[in-house]
């Protein structure tokens, strides 16, 4: 490990400069500590691990401050969940290569097949999360997101928790946004059932 | 449906959600606060302790001048009555016996910068004394 310590700004920096990257670095970690720990229970829930999940979240930090920082503040969150995501995809495709493949491959070419957009139900009633307490419905939301397939997690995630519209989770997905909907519509379908059947 | 055109359920999903994540521990906080720091620290404009690519330097240097010395050919003496060989590759190679002084010896490398004062000094304490 190489140790650095900071003394001054190279002489070729003017003041105005170090004061522009000042800055630029409050605004960089003011967005980070806002969306690191959401991103943080995102990872979790990909690997059921919090050790794997804050390794996860550290590199997609890294990953996204060095290559989108200089990007426009307004673009950085679905960037910083590209980022993520693609961390994530990587950690699921090593999983899958180490240990029952077939099995999630199998998942996984069935959530990914081109379908029309299955449509979610538009109930009246409040929904089955009213009907379970407090840590209750964390604990059966937390199962229910876990055994999702990791794109309909990611959507719902982006979409539902994060707040992203279709276009921008699509862009942090790297997918179209017809994928997007067809694996947000079947994420809402299987969580209202699997919630449901717990509630 | 809500405003986002979602089921309104997910409004207490995204609710749940956001309590999970305000309710981390410490130390999970401590370990992403570390990790953000980070990250962050590639962009800050750093400097290696000036002393460090200087003490290479030096070290380097003072190598150099001792592998010089010490690994130059050595002619064999014509008549055992000559010098001693590292005095004669010394004398042939042009390196006086006072720099290897300077480079084994004791006294700092500012003591050899203020030479020139230091011989004005001695000039002057000579004038005094004559």
């Amino acid at each position: 490990m190489t140790h650095t310590i900071s003394l001054t700004p190279p002489a070729s920096w003017t003041p105005e400069r170090v004061d522009a990257v000042k800055v630029d670095e409050r605004t960089l970690e003011q967005f980070l500590k806002s969306v690191e720990r959401r991103a943080l229970r995102m990872a979790e829930l990909a690997t059921s691990s919090r050790e794997e999940a804050l390794d996860l979240v550290q590199e997609a930090m890294f990953g996204f401050v060095r290559n989108y920082a200089g990007k426009p503040a307004t673009d950085w969150t679905p960037l910083f969940y590209r980022v993520l995501d693609s961390r994530l995809n990587d950690w699921h495709r090593r999983r899958t290569v180490r240990s029952r493949w077939l099995a999630t491959w199998t998942r996984s070419a069935d959530d990914d097949e081109a379908d029309e957009i299955a449509q979610a139900p538009d109930h009246t009633d409040p929904g089955p999360l009213l009907r379970l307490a407090g840590n209750e419905a964390a604990a059966a939301l937390d199962g229910a997101l876990g055994r999702l397939p990791l794109r309909q997690r990611q959507a719902f995630l982006l979409r539902v928790w994060e707040g992203l519209d279709v276009a921008a989770t699509a862009h942090a997905m790297a997918c179209s946004e017809g994928s997007v909907k067809t694996h947000l519509s079947r994420a809402l379908a299987a969580l209202r059932r699997e919630l449901e059947d717990h509630a | 449906m809500n405003e986002n055109g979602l089921p309104g359920w997910t409004d207490q999903a995204r609710r749940v959600l956001d309590e999970s994540a305000q309710s981390l521990d410490a130390a999970t906080l401590s370990r992403l606060n570390r990790a953000r720091q980070a990250a962050l620290e590639q962009r800050r404009p750093t400097l290696r302790p000036w002393f460090v690519p200087a003490g290479l330097a030096s070290a380097g240097a003072v190598l150099l001048a001792l592998a010089v010395v010490w690994r130059a050919p050595v002619p064999m003496p014509a008549n055992p009555g000559a010098p001693a060989p590292i005095a004669t590759a010394m004398q042939s190679n042009g390196v006086a016996a006072g720099d290897l002084d300077i480079v084994s010896g004791d006294e700092g490398l500012e003591f050899y910068q203020d030479l020139e004062f230091y011989a004005w000094l001695d000039a002057q304490n000579q004038d005094g004394d004559g």
